[in-house]
C-alpha cells in the first residue's frame, strides 16, 4: 500500500513537473541557413552587400539573427531581402542605424511564397566604417557567398525566431510538423503523437508493474 | 510478389518440420521459465527504446553514420568492409547525410538539421535520383570491428518495406531497441540470481537499467553497443547462474556462447576475457566434486561454444574476406604501445593515465592528464546525459543535483552490503571474477585513450564504455533501496525507477527541443 501511494505521488510530481516545463515561454527558432556563426566570414568595407543561395525561407520566420562586427561603431542601417529564382522579394527585413555590434536581431516580414526564397541578401545602405558578419569559411563555390557580386570563401550565418515568446503547448501543432520531417514518411506530422502516446503506454505499464510487485512486498 | 505467394501458402500449409517444431517449442519453455515480471519488463524496455528511436533524428546517434554504413556494404555485398583508402559511405548515405544538414548540425547545438517543406522536398528529390547504396566500403572508425552485429542488421535491412534509407533506419533501430530490451532481461535475470530472496528488486534494478538516459539514447540508433552490452550482460548472468546452481554442461554452452556473440560484436569485450576466464577455471574447480572428467567436459564445451565461431570469424577473415589478421588490425591497434610518430607511451605513463582517468591522483603522480576529476566529469556527467554527438546536455543544476543523490545511494549501498556481508560473501569469488573483469575493461579504456589523447589531442573516454557493466548498475540502484531497511526498501525502489523514468522523459523532451524546438 505504501509503495502504491509513494508511487502515485511521484508520478504526479514528475507530471507537474513536465507540464510546468512545458508551459515555459520563450522566443522559439523557426530555422536557420544551416550556418554557424563561428568566424567573421563576409567584410564589408563601406556600402555594399553580401548575397548567398539559401534553400528557402521559413513562412513562419519573424525574426532574423546575425552575428556582426563593426569595430566598435554603431551598427548602420540593414536591410536583408529574400529573393525566389524569378527576383520576386519572398521576405524583407529592416533595422535602423544605431544598433550594438554582436548578436544582432532584425524584425522579418515573410511573404505568402517564403518557402520558395533561393537567395539571401544583405545590404549595407549607407557608406559607413567596415561591417563585418558572422558565418563560416568554405571554399568557394555556387553555394558560397557573393561579396559585391564577387564569389568568396565564406557563408554568412542566420538564424531564424519565431514571432514573440511561446510555450512549447503553443509549439506543439509546429512541433508536430518538424518531427515528422527528415525521416521516412511512415505517419507523417503524426508521428509526435504517436511517440507521445507510446511513452504514455510505457509509463502506465510500468507504474502498474511496479505497483504490482512492489505493493505486496512493502505491505508484508 | 508472385514468386513468393506460393511459397507462403506452402508454409501455411504443410505441417511444419521437426526442428522448426523442436526450436519453437524450446523458446515457449525458455519464456515460460521467464517470470511474468521480467516479460513486462522486456516489453517496456523495448517499446522505450523504440520510441528513442522516433525521437532521435536518423544518423544522430554517435558514429551511426559508419555503423550504418558497414551494415549497409555487408548487406549489399555480403561482406564485411575491405578496409581499403576509398570513400566511406555510398552515393545514397553520402547524398542523405548533405540533405538532412547532418554536418552542420552534430557538434552545434544551435543548428537544426531539416526544419521545413521545402527543406524535406529537398531531401526526397535527392531520393528520387536513386543514388546507388553500394559504396566502395572505405575506413572507417568501425571498419575494423566484427561483423555480427552487422549482419545482424542486414536482416531488417532487407526486411524492410521500403528499399528507402531512412525508411530502413527505422527498420535497423528496432533491432538496436530489440537487443536493448533482451540486455534488460538480463540484467533482470542477474538480479533474480543476485537477490533470489526479493522478488520486488529484480524489476526495480531492470527499469532503472531500461530507463537510463544514455543506454535509452543509445538503443535509438544503429550502434554495434548494443550488441555488446546484451553479451556482456548475458555473460555475467550466465556465469553467476553457475557459480549458484552448477556448472553444467548446458550452462557451459550458454556462458561460451554468450563469449562468442561479444567477441563477434565488438572488440572492445576482448578486456573482459581475461576476466572470464578466471570465472570458467572457478566454476571447473568448483565442479570438481562431481568428478574432474564431468568439470572439465564442461569447462571444454565452454571453450569450443566460444571459441568456434570465432575461430571460423578468424578464418574467413584471413582467407575469404582478406581483411589482415585474425581481429584485422583492431588488436594491432590496440595494443601497440607506440603513437604514429613513433614517440612510445611508457608502462608508467599507461598506469599513471589509467589510475587518473578513474581515482584522483596520487601525490607521486607528477604529470596530471585531467583538469578536473574525471570521476564526476566524464563518468558520472556522462552517464547522466551527454547526447547527439556530444553535443547536448542538461542543464548543469541536473548534474550538481544528481551528484548529491549519488552520495546518498552510494551511502544506502555500503550500508546494504554490510548488512547483506554474510550472504554476498558466498559469492565473493564469482565476484573477484566479476572484478577482474571490469578491471580489463577499464584498463582497456586507459590504454586506449591515453594513445588517442596523444594522438588527436581529443578526448576519447566515453560514459557509455562503462555500460558492458549495467548489470551492476541495477544491483547498486537494488543495493541502494535496501539500504533503508526491508519496510520502506520496495518504497524506495518505486521512487528510485521513477526517478528514472523522469530523467529519461526529460531526456527526451531535451532531445526534442534540441533538434525540433
Amino acid at each position: 500500500m505504501r509503495a502504491r501511494v509513494v508511487l502515485g505521488l511521484a508520478t504526479l510530481v514528475v507530471a507537474g513537473g513536465l507540464v510546468l516545463d512545458m508551459s515555459r515561454s520563450a522566443p522559439r527558432t523557426a530555422g536557420s541557413d544551416h550556418v554557424a556563426p563561428l568566424i567573421f566570414s563576409a567584410s564589408l568595407p563601406g556600402a555594399g552587400s553580401v548575397c548567398q543561395p539559401v534553400v528557402s525561407l521559413p513562412r513562419d520566420a519573424a525574426v532574423a539573427q546575425l552575428t556582426l562586427g563593426t569595430y566598435g561603431k554603431p551598427v548602420p542601417a540593414l536591410t536583408l531581402r529574400f529573393l525566389t529564382g524569378s527576383r520576386v522579394v519572398a521576405g524583407e527585413g529592416r533595422l535602423s542605424a544605431g544598433a550594438h555590434e554582436g548578436v544582432v536581431t532584425m524584425p522579418l516580414h515573410a511573404r505568402a511564397d517564403a518557402e520558395a526564397a533561393s537567395e539571401v541578401c544583405l545590404y549595407v545602405e549607407h557608406p559607413h566604417g567596415t561591417t563585418v558578419v558572422g558565418g563560416e569559411g568554405v571554399p568557394e563555390s555556387p553555394f558560397s557567398e557573393r561579396v559585391n557580386g564577387r564569389t568568396a570563401p565564406g557563408q554568412i550565418s542566420l538564424t531564424y525566431l519565431r514571432r514573440g515568446s511561446e510555450s512549447w503547448w503553443d509549439l506543439l501543432p509546429v512541433l508536430s510538423e518538424r518531427f515528422g520531417l527528415g525521416k521516412a514518411s511512415f505517419f507523417g506530422s503524426w508521428l509526435l503523437a504517436l511517440a507521445a502516446l507510446g511513452l504514455l503506454g510505457v509509463w502506465v505499464a510500468a507504474v502498474r508493474l511496479l505497483a504490482r510487485e512492489l505493493g505486496g512486498a512493502s505491505s508484508g | 510478389m508472385r514468386r513468393l505467394a506460393p511459397a507462403g501458402l506452402a508454409a501455411a500449409a504443410w505441417p511444419r518440420s521437426r526442428p522448426d517444431l523442436r526450436a519453437a517449442r524450446f523458446l515457449r519453455a525458455l519464456l515460460r521459465r521467464v517470470p511474468r515480471a521480467g516479460r513486462a519488463c522486456f516489453l517496456i524496455a523495448f517499446v522505450n527504446a523504440a520510441i528513442w528511436g522516433l525521437v532521435v533524428p536518423p544518423f544522430q546517434v554517435p558514429d551511426e553514420i559508419a555503423h550504418f554504413g558497414y551494415a549497409q556494404y555487408l548487406a549489399e555485398t555480403g561482406s564485411p568492409p575491405p578496409q581499403v583508402v576509398a570513400p566511406p559511405y555510398s552515393d545514397e548515405e553520402q547524398q542523405t547525410l548533405q540533405s538532412l544538414e547532418f554536418f552542420n548540425v552534430i557538434g552545434r547545438p544551435e543548428l537544426r538539421g531539416i526544419f521545413d517543406r521545402a527543406e524535406d522536398r529537398a531531401l526526397r528529390s535527392a531520393f528520387a535520383r536513386h543514388p546507388s547504396p553500394l559504396g566502395p566500403g572505405g575506413t572507417t572508425s568501425v571498419t575494423d570491428q566484427p561483423p555480427l552485429y552487422y549482419a545482424l542488421e542486414a536482416i531488417p535491412y532487407w526486411l524492410s518495406p521500403s528499399s528507402n534509407i531512412l525508411a530502413r533506419l527505422v527498420f535497423m533501430r528496432l533491432l538496436s531497441a530489440l537487443l536493448a530490451a533482451c540486455t534488460v532481461l538480463a540484467v533482470f535475470m542477474f538480479l533474480r540470481e543476485l537477490f533470489p530472496h526479493t522478488p520486488w528488486s529484480w524489476p526495480v534494478g531492470a527499469l532503472v537499467v531500461a530507463f537510463q538516459p544514455m543506454f535509452g539514447f543509445l538503443s535509438a540508433g544503429v550502434q554495434s553497443d548494443n550488441l555488446l552490452f546484451l553479451a556482456s550482460a548475458l555473460t555475467l548472468w550466465g556465469l553467476l547462474r553457475a557459480y549458484r546452481r552448477g556448472f553444467s554442461d548446458r550452462a557451459a554452452v550458454a556462458i561460451g556462447a554468450a563469449t562468442a556473440v561479444g567477441l563477434l560484436a565488438k572488440l572492445n569485450f576482448l578486456a573482459l576475457v581475461p576476466g572470464i576466464a578466471l570465472a570458467l577455471a572457478l566454476l571447473t574447480w568448483r565442479e570438481r566434486s562431481r568428478g574432474r572428467l564431468p568439470a572439465l567436459r564442461s569447462l571444454g564445451c565452454a571453450l569450443l561454444a566460444a571459441g568456434i565461431p570465432y575461430g571460423v570469424y578468424a578464418l574467413l577473415n584471413i582467407y575469404v574476406w582478406h581483411r589482415g589478421g585474425p581481429t584485422s588490425g583492431g588488436i594491432g591497434a590496440a595494443t601497440s604501445s607506440a603513437l604514429p610518430s613513433g614517440e612510445v607511451i611508457t608502462l608508467n605513463e599507461s598506469l599513471d593515465y589509467v589510475w587518473q582517468l578513474y581515482l584522483p591522483p596520487l601525490w607521486f603522480m607528477h604529470h596530471r592528464y585531467f583538469a578536473t576529476y574525471p570521476g564526476w566529469e566524464i563518468w558520472l556527467n556522462g552517464s547522466i546525459g551527454l547526447f547527439g554527438w556530444l553535443d547536448y546536455r542538461f542543464p548543469l543544476w541536473v548534474y550538481e543535483y544528481c551528484q548529491y543523490i549519488f552520495y546518498a545511494l552510494s551511502a544506502l549501498a555500503i550500508a546494504a552490503l554490510v548488512r547483506l556481508r554474510r550472504r554476498l560473501l558466498g559469492m565473493l569469488p564469482v565476484f573477484v571474477c566479476f572484478g577482474v573483469m571490469a578491471l580489463g575493461m577499464l584498463g582497456s579504456i586507459g590504454y586506449t585513450g591515453i594513445r588517442f589523447r596523444l594522438t588527436s589531442g581529443t578526448q576519447f573516454e566515453q560514459a557509455r564504455y562503462l555500460f558492458p557493466m549495467l548489470v551492476f548498475y541495477g544491483a547498486f540502484a537494488v543495493l541502494a533501496a535496501r539500504g533503508v531497511g526491508r519496510r520502506w526498501a520496495p518504497v524506495l525502489g518505486g521512487v528510485l525507477v521513477v526517478a528514472a523514468m523522469a530523467l529519461g522523459l526529460f531526456a527526451e523532451t531535451l532531445t526534442i527541443s534540441r533538434y525540433y524546438g
